[in-house]
């Protein structure tokens, strides 16, 4: 197992909740990083965007008056957006199947469900490094692949928008596990 | 027209690789991971602390919302917002049941447009019992203590939404 040293990575943290954003960046600095910067809010978050060059943002769902999935739509397609490409990980406790692809959709990167843990975070931070995503335009959709997995013996047909169509159950309650399963497909 | 034809894929440029050093010095070990762990459990003082004013924030919704019974749409996501985070926040300093209290108000709550005194009373239920598992400290999974309170509280749900 490769470990990295995080401290030349600038994170940009994003809650509106004062206590998850000291828990977040007390994990980060435990883990050897050394620039965060906080944001309250969607806005502010993408205020901030124009002078901090984030590495990768971790961002809360539910915020006032901007929330994380709104956010991440103006991170990936806003006109005057500073970096489209910037990872982002949404840290939720939305864990409803419904959710979690309104989340891909919008363009995250990763999806890390509340509770957090340490080895959880630092597992999508790898991640992130380790698979870095090409990013796709496609109709109304900007962001990263979505087709993550790499499989290079897969014969089927190419999928970019029957995967979650198909499937019921929008509101099912999903473990971290079934998360990344649903990601990964 | 296939979905692909409309398709243009983008190679942004991969500047995290270089930025981050592999081992050596600094590098996320199992100690680093330790040490992040713990920074959480030092936390959880600290969460008993604020989930104190979380437990009377969403009372005063429970109790706004039984004011508003006529057009309780808004009162409603009050009460499942509060509900959300606490889930949200429970289990990450250690406070698991309060992770399944929580989601277990908000399923119960979630997209209901109008409420019954008996869904009022369920509500309340359920806050009743987060302040109980805060003030007896239930930590964890609450031992078989907070698995007696977990199971009385779904027999007294079940009994009263005559489910």
């Amino acid at each position: 197992m490769v470990d990295y040293n995080l401290e030349r990575l600038n994170f940009l943290i994003v809650d509106d909740n004062k206590h998850m954003r000291a828990l977040v960046q007390g994990i980060l600095h435990a883990l050897g990083v050394k620039n965060c910067l906080d944001a309250i809010d969607g806005a502010d978050a993408f205020k901030e965007l124009r002078h901090f060059p984030a590495d990768i943002i971790i961002c809360d769902w539910n915020m006032q008056p901007l929330d994380g999935l709104d956010f991440t739509r103006l991170v990936r397609t806003g006109k005057d957006s500073p970096n489209p490409f910037v990872p982002i990980i949404m840290l939720t406790g939305h864990t409803e199947m419904n959710r979690v692809v309104e989340a891909r959709d919008a363009g995250v990167h990763e999806f890390m469900a509340k509770p957090i843990s340490a080895k959880g975070l630092y597992a999508r931070i790898k991640a992130i490094i380790e698979r870095p995503r090409p990013f796709v335009r496609a109709g109304m959709y900007f962001g990263p692949d979505r087709r993550r997995r790499d499989n290079p013996a897969y014969r089927g047909t190419e999928r970019r928008k029957s995967d979650d169509e198909s499937g019921g159950g929008g509101g099912a309650e999903l473990s971290q596990e079934e998360v990344q399963a649903l990601l990964d497909n | 027209m296939s979905d692909d034809e409309s398709v243009k894929v983008i190679t942004p440029p991969n500047t995290l690789k270089s930025k981050v050093r592999e081992g050596g010095s600094g590098s996320v070990d199992m100690a680093a991971l330790a040490r992040a762990e713990a920074v959480i459990a030092d936390l959880a003082d600290s969460y008993l602390e604020w989930v104190e004013e979380d437990l009377v924030k969403i009372r005063r919704a429970h109790d706004e919302l039984s004011a508003n019974m006529d057009n309780p749409e808004k009162y409603v996501d009050a009460v499942f917002q509060i509900a959300h985070d606490m889930k949200g926040q429970g289990g990450s300093f250690g406070y698991d049941l309060m992770t399944i209290l929580g989601n277990d108000l908000c399923r119960f709550i979630e997209g209901k447009k109008t409420l019954s005194n008996t869904d009022l009373s369920v509500i309340s239920l359920y806050i009743d019992t987060m302040k109980l598992v805060i003030s007896k400290r239930m930590s964890g999974d609450g031992g078989s203590e907070g698995q007696k309170v977990l199971a009385g509280l779904a027999m007294v749900v079940k009994k009263i939404t005559g489910g």
